[in-house]
C-alpha cells in the first residue's frame, strides 16, 4: 500500500481508526482481519526484533515516568540491534549522539527526560525512534503538543529524513493545511476504511472532506505557497448566500484582500450584496463567486471596458447603498469612482476610510478630485468598519 | 551514512565518559559487597553471646582449614552457636533481604507504579495462609528438612500468583492494570481466609503472629540450602532481562515498537519475582518495607537502570535487613523482637521522607 521512501500523511476524522491502523502496523495492536505485508513479508511471522530493526514507531502518548536521561532514553532505540550484556557499543553511541543531533536536542542529552518541556521530549522520542535506525517511520499525531515553530521545525526534520535518509514516512495528522503545505502523499480514512490515497489534489478535494468530516469546505491554492488551503466554511454563512433577513441592497466597490473581511461580515449581517468589478483573480471575485453574489467580473490585467462600466452601472442602480471601501484608485478603476460621483444625490454612499485618501491615491491628484466630489454630495464617511456597519443598520430602519 | 567516520573523534568523549561510568558501576558494586561481607560476620559477632574479631577469624579459618589456632581456646559451644545459629542466620537475612529488594525493584518496574512492593500481587497473603494452615492444622511432615510451614507458605505464595494471572488474563494478555487490581482482589479474600484461621487458632495464635510480623529467628543451614537454587534461578533470570525491563519501564506500547515480546516478558519477571518473594516469605514470614524503600533509594542515586539498579538493590536489600535482624535481635536481648517492626519502624519515615523530597540526585553516569 505504501511505496518505499514515501512521505505520506494519515488523515482522518476522529475515529476513523487511524490510531488503531498506526498501532496494527506497530504491532501493538493485532488486526481483527485482514494481513499486514512488512517488505512483502507477513508481519505476524516477522520476528519482533527484525520488525522494530525495520520500523519505528512514535506513540500519541510520550509520558515517561521513570529518570532516564535522554541518553539514556534514546539509547533504548538501539535494543533491537544490541546483543545481551554488551551494553552500548562505539557504534550504538555514535547513532545515538546522531539522532540526538539531528533532533536538536544535544544540549538535553544529560538531563531527566522527567524535567523535559513537552516539545523536547517529543524531540527525544523521536531521536529514540531514529537510533532503531529504521526504514519506515509510523508517527501517531506527531505535532499535537507543539507549538507552531516546534511544529514546523518538527515535519521539515522530517522531510529531511525523508529525503536524505530515504526513510518511509506514514503520520497521522489532524491539521489538514499544515499536513497540505508538506506531505506529498496522503491516506484519508473515514470509518475504518481508506477513502482515497495519493497526491494532496486526488485526496483534499471538498467531496473527499466532506464524506469524511461531514464538514463543507473550500480547497484553494495558499497564494504565499501554492499548495493547497483547506478552508472550513461556517454553515450559517453558507446558508444565508444573498436572500440576507433585511433585504437591503448594498453595493460594493470591488478590489483588494481588506475589502473580503467588509464582505463578510456585511454579509453575516444580512445584507444583500453585490460586488463593482474586480478581476477573475482578485480576493473579492473568489468571495463574490462563492457565496453567488452579484459581481462585474474583469477579464485578467485589462481595463474596465465600456461594457463592464455599463453593467456596473446597473448594478449601481439597482444598489439601495454603495460602500467605497479603503481601496487604492490609480487610472485602472477611476472609473468607477466617476461612477459613484455621478449618481443622484438620494442615494445613500458610505465612505471608509482605515487609510487617509491621499496614501491610496495613484492617479495622481485626479482621483482626490472625484473622491472630494462625492464627499460633497452627501456621502459619509466612516474611519472603521464596525462604524460603518451601524450607520448603514440606521440606513435600514429609514428605508 | 558517510559522515560516521569523520565524526568519530570528535564523539570519543561521550564513549569515554561512559567507559568511566561502566567503571564507576563496577567500583560501587564492589565496594557495596565488601560492606555486605564485612556486616556479615560483624553481625554474627554481636548478640548475648559476643566474639571478637579474632574468634571470628580463627572460627572461620578453622572451618575452612581444620587448622586449630593454639594461642585461642574457643569452646565447642561457643563455636556451634557462630557457626549454627549465628552463620545461617546473617546468611539468610542477606539472601532475604537481597531478594525482596530485588523483586520490588522489578514489580515496580513491570508495574511501572513507585508503590508497588513485593507483596502487592498477593503472594505474602497466599503464604501466610499456608503458614497458618499449617499452623492451625498443626501439621508435623516435612521435607527436605523444612517444616511443614515454610512449605505450605511457600506452596501458597506460587499458587496465588497463578491465580491472580489467570483471573487476570484477557485472551493472549493480562494487563498491568488487571494484574494490579485482581492481586489485591485475591489478597483481600486470602487475608480474610488468614484471619478466619486465626481466629480458630487458639492458644497457636502467638505461632501464626509471630511469622506474619516476620523474623528470621529460626534460621537453620537448612533453610538456605533449599532456598538458594530458587532465589539464584530467580535473580539470574530477572538479570538477564534487566534491559528488557528498563524498556517495560516506557510502557507496554513503546516496549512492543522496540522489539520486545511484551507478554512473554512480563510472565517471566512474574514467575521469577514470585518465586523470590515466596521463597524469602516462606523462611522468614512478611518482612515489609524492604522490598519498597530500597530499590527507591538506590533509583535516586543511581538512576533507573536495571542493569545497575538491581544488583546495588540486592546487595543494599542484603545489607539492610542482617542490620535490622541484628538490631532485633540485640535492642531488647535476650528477648527478640520480630524484624518486621524494626524494618517498618524505620523504613516508614525513611519512606515519608523520600516522598517529600523531590530534588533527585544522580551520582552514576549510564554505560
Amino acid at each position: 500500500m505504501l511505496p518505499e521512501g514515501t512521505f505520506a500523511a494519515l488523515i482522518g476524522p476522529n475515529g476513523a481508526g487511524k490510531s488503531s491502523l498506526l498501532r496494527s502496523i506497530g504491532r501493538a495492536l493485532e488486526p481483527t482481519e485482514g494481513v499486514i505485508y512488512l517488505n512483502d513479508r507477513d508481519l505476524k511471522k516477522t520476528p519482533a526484533q527484525e520488525a522494530a530493526r525495520t520500523m519505528a514507531v512514535v506513540p500519541q502518548e510520550t509520558a515517561v515516568d521513570f529518570d532516564f536521561t535522554v541518553e539514556e532514553l534514546v539509547m533504548m532505540g538501539r535494543y533491537p540491534h544490541q546483543q545481551r550484556f554488551r551494553g552500548g557499543s562505539a557504534l550504538d553511541r555514535e547513532i545515538v549522539q546522531e539522532a540526538i543531533a539531528a533532533t536538536g536536542i544535544t544540549h538535553l542529552a544529560a538531563q531527566s527526560t522527567a524535567r523535559l518541556s513537552g516539545g523536547e521530549r517529543q524531540r527525544a522520542i523521536i531521536a529514540r525512534a531514529l537510533a532503531q535506525e529504521p526504514k519506515l517511520l509510523l508517527l501517531d499525531e506527531p505535532t499535537a503538543n507543539l507549538d507552531i515553530k516546534f511544529q514546523v521545525e518538527f515535519l521539515e526534520l522530517l522531510c529531511k529524513l525523508n529525503r536524505t535518509r530515504g526513510v518511509t514516512i506514514l503520520a497521522a495528522i489532524h491539521d489538514l493545511n499544515l499536513a497540505a503545505q508538506y506531505f506529498e502523499y496522503f491516506v484519508l480514512l473515514a470509518e475504518k476504511k481508506i477513502l482515497a490515497l495519493g497526491k494532496p489534489a486526488e485526496v483534499l478535494t471538498p467531496e473527499n472532506i466532506y464524506t469524511a468530516y461531514r464538514t463543507p469546505v473550500a480547497v484553494h491554492r495558499n497564494p504565499l505557497h501554492g499548495k493547497l488551503n483547506i478552508t472550513v466554511l461556517k454553515q450559517l454563512e453558507a446558508e444565508k448566500g444573498s436572500s440576507g433577513k433585511s433585504g437591503l441592497k448594498v453595493h460594493v466597490i470591488g478590489g483588494g484582500e481588506e475589502a473580503v473581511l467588509l464582505l463578510s461580515q456585511l454579509l453575516e449581517a444580512g445584507f444583500r450584496l453585490s460586488v463593482g468589478p474586480v478581476t477573475r483573480e482578485d480576493s473579492c471575485h473568489r468571495f463574490a463567486a462563492y457565496h453567488r453574489l452579484p459581481v462585474v467580473t474583469l477579464p485578467p490585467f485589462s481595463p474596465i471596458t465600456d461594457e463592464h462600466h455599463a453593467r456596473h452601472l446597473a448594478l449601481l442602480e439597482q444598489a439601495e447603498a454603495i460602500i467605497v471601501p479603503s481601496l487604492p484608485f490609480g487610472p485602472g478603476n477611476l472609473r468607477n469612482l466617476e461612477a459613484v460621483a455621478g449618481l443622484p444625490a438620494s442615494k445613500p454612499i458610505f465612505l471608509l476610510e482605515e487609510k487617509p485618501f491621499p496614501a491610496r491615491d495613484y492617479s495622481g491628484g485626479q482621483a482626490q478630485v472625484i473622491y472630494e466630489e462625492i464627499k460633497k454630495k452627501g456621502a459619509r464617511t466612516f474611519f472603521d468598519s464596525t462604524a460603518l456597519l451601524s450607520g448603514l443598520e440606521a440606513e435600514k430602519i429609514y428605508v | 551514512m558517510p559522515e560516521r567516520g569523520e565524526q568519530k573523534k570528535k564523539r570519543s568523549s561521550p564513549l569515554a565518559g561512559a567507559l568511566a561510568g561502566r567503571r564507576q558501576r563496577r567500583v560501587c558494586l564492589l565496594l557495596l559487597g565488601l560492606v555486605l561481607l564485612v556486616t556479615l560476620f560483624y553481625a554474627a559477632s554481636l548478640g548475648s553471646v559476643s566474639f571478637s574479631n579474632k574468634e571470628v577469624f580463627y572460627i572461620i579459618a578453622e572451618k575452612i582449614t581444620g587448622y586449630v589456632a593454639p594461642s585461642l581456646e574457643i569452646s565447642a559451644a561457643k563455636k556451634d552457636i557462630f557457626l549454627q545459629i549465628r552463620l545461617p542466620r546473617v546468611f539468610l537475612a542477606a539472601l532475604v533481604g537481597a531478594s525482596l529488594a530485588v523483586a520490588g525493584a522489578t514489580f515496580q518496574g513491570l508495574f511501572r507504579n513507585p508503590l508497588a512492593d513485593p507483596y502487592i500481587i498477593g503472594v505474602s497473603s497466599g503464604a501466610a495462609l499456608g503458614a497458618s494452615l499449617a499452623v492451625v492444622l498443626n501439621l508435623s511432615w516435612g521435607w527436605a528438612g523444612l517444616g511443614a510451614v515454610p512449605l505450605l507458605a511457600y506452596a501458597g505464595g506460587l499458587a496465588t500468583i497463578v491465580l491472580v494471572y489467570r483471573v487476570s488474563r484477557q485472551g493472549d494478555t493480562a494487563p498491568i492494570l488487571m494484574l494490579l487490581l485482581a492481586g489485591i482482589a485475591v489478597s483481600a479474600f486470602l487475608t480474610a481466609l488468614v484471619s478466619l484461621s486465626i481466629y480458630f487458632s487458639g492458644e497457636r495464635l502467638h505461632q501464626i503472629i509471630f511469622w506474619m510480623m516476620g523474623g528470621l529467628t529460626g534460621a537453620k543451614w537448612n533453610y538456605l540450602r533449599v532456598m538458594l537454587p530458587y532465589m539464584l534461578l530467580g535473580f539470574g533470570v530477572i538479570y538477564f532481562f534487566a534491559r528488557e525491563l528498563n524498556a517495560l519501564l516506557l510502557g507496554e506500547e513503546t516496549a512492543v515498537y522496540l522489539g520486545i515480546e511484551v507478554e512473554k516478558l512480563k510472565k517471566i519477571f512474574l514467575a521469577a519475582a514470585s518465586l523470590l518473594v515466596a521463597a524469602a516469605v516462606s523462611t522468614s514470614g512478611i518482612i515489609g518495607f524492604v522490598g519498597l524503600v530500597i530499590p527507591h533509594m538506590v533509583r535516586l542515586v543511581a538512576g533507573p537502570d536495571h542493569r545497575f539498579l538491581l544488583p546495588v538493590s540486592a546487595l543494599g536489600g542484603a545489607i539492610l535487613l542482617i542490620g535490622a535482624d541484628t538490631l532485633a535481635r540485640t535492642v531488647l536481648a535476650p528477648a527478640e523482637l520480630p524484624v518486621g517492626i524494626i524494618t517498618a519502624l524505620l523504613g516508614a519515615p525513611f519512606f515519608l521522607y523520600l516522598l517529600r523530597k523531590r530534588r533527585k540526585i544522580r551520582y552514576f553516569d549510564s554505560p
